[in-house]
């Protein structure tokens, strides 16, 4: 298989394996090197692409793993980095939409816990079915309507108060 | 009607128990303009999902220029390694089993020249003891004529 091959394959769910890793890593410079770690682990390794039967949820299981255990490293080596992300991921979500409503739905999102926050982000922004979920995931069907549950609800919550604030 | 509606998935979504095209429904329904107000409250978070989506990555793919080059390069040292291997292992045996060889035939011959040596040497001894066990002859032929 060639690079332009390779590229072909990769290409239409390469924003969704950015978007997950934004997500996990909150960081979008730390989430594109995840991406481009992810894919040339993909792009290097022993196992041809073209053999997968579904790249695109390998790719996105790799991912998870890839930015779960760069997270653990990290919580391990530093611990200011919780506070400096905060302050990141606060300019860019201004960059990416004004309204403060919004936002705040994306900083509820960033302070979910980390099973939570992929769920959320693989079905309601993504889409994918909770089947698809389960097996990305290697988790089951149960477990992920669980957490997706949780979220949701938290996100509800969040907004809830945050308008009852702004009435009263 | 459709406010039931939207309320009865709303129950559901935040249960967990929609189906995607119940949610599409609902994603549908919250980024239209016009969201009854009993339910506004709920409008960023089918736009944050929907804002999350714009996402893109800009950092362009950078790979290596060829995948089999890793694995060709493996095989060459290998093959590299194989080669060297073998010819000094070969060179190392036929050299040691010449040595041996030669080195034994070499003591042989030296074991065998110094015998000779010796041979040679006491057997000139002998000649000149002779000579002199001849000269005594003489010398008493002589005295006892």
């Amino acid at each position: 298989m060639d690079k332009t091959e390779f590229i072909a394959i990769v290409m239409p769910f390469r924003d969704k394996l950015y978007r997950l890793a934004r997500r996990i890593l909150v960081s979008k410079d730390e989430a594109e090197d995840a991406v481009q770690e992810v894919l040339l682990k993909l792009w290097n390794g022993k196992m041809n692409i073209e053999n997968l039967k579904n790249p695109e949820a390998f790719a996105i299981t790799m991912t998870k793993n890839y930015c779960l255990d760069r997270l653990k490293s990290k919580q391990a080596s530093n611990l200011k980095i919780v506070h400096s992300n905060y302050h990141t991921s606060e300019n860019v979500e201004k960059q990416i939409e004004s309204n403060d409503s919004v936002a705040l739905v994306f900083r509820i999102m960033d302070s979910l816990p980390e099973q939570q926050k992929i769920v959320l982000q693989l079905r309601d922004v993504e889409q994918f079915e909770f089947s698809e979920i389960a097996k990305m995931l290697d988790s089951n069907e149960t477990a992920v309507r669980v957490a997706l549950s949780r979220a949701r609800k938290t996100v509800r919550d969040a907004m809830i108060k945050n308008y009852n604030y702004g009435i009263g | 009607m459709e406010l039931d509606n939207i309320k009865k998935l709303l129950d559901a979504y935040f249960e967990g128990m929609t189906s995607l095209e119940e949610e599409k429904i609902l994603r549908d329904y919250f980024t239209q303009q016009t969201v009854a107000d009993a339910l506004v409250q709920y409008k960023p978070i089918f736009l944050g999902m929907e804002v999350a989506k714009q996402e893109h990555s800009h950092k362009a793919l950078l790979l290596p220029d060829s995948k089999p080059k890793v694995n060709k390069a493996w095989r060459y040292s290998v093959a590299a390694i194989l080669v060297v291997g073998l010819g000094v292992g070969s060179f190392y045996l036929s050299q040691s089993r010449y040595t041996q060889e030669e080195m034994e035939a070499l003591a042989a011959f030296e074991q065998s020249k110094n015998a000779m040596m010796l041979l040679s040497e006491n057997l000139n001894r002998g000649t000149e003891q002779l000579s002199y066990v001849k000269q005594f002859a003489i010398t008493k032929d002589r005295i006892f004529e």
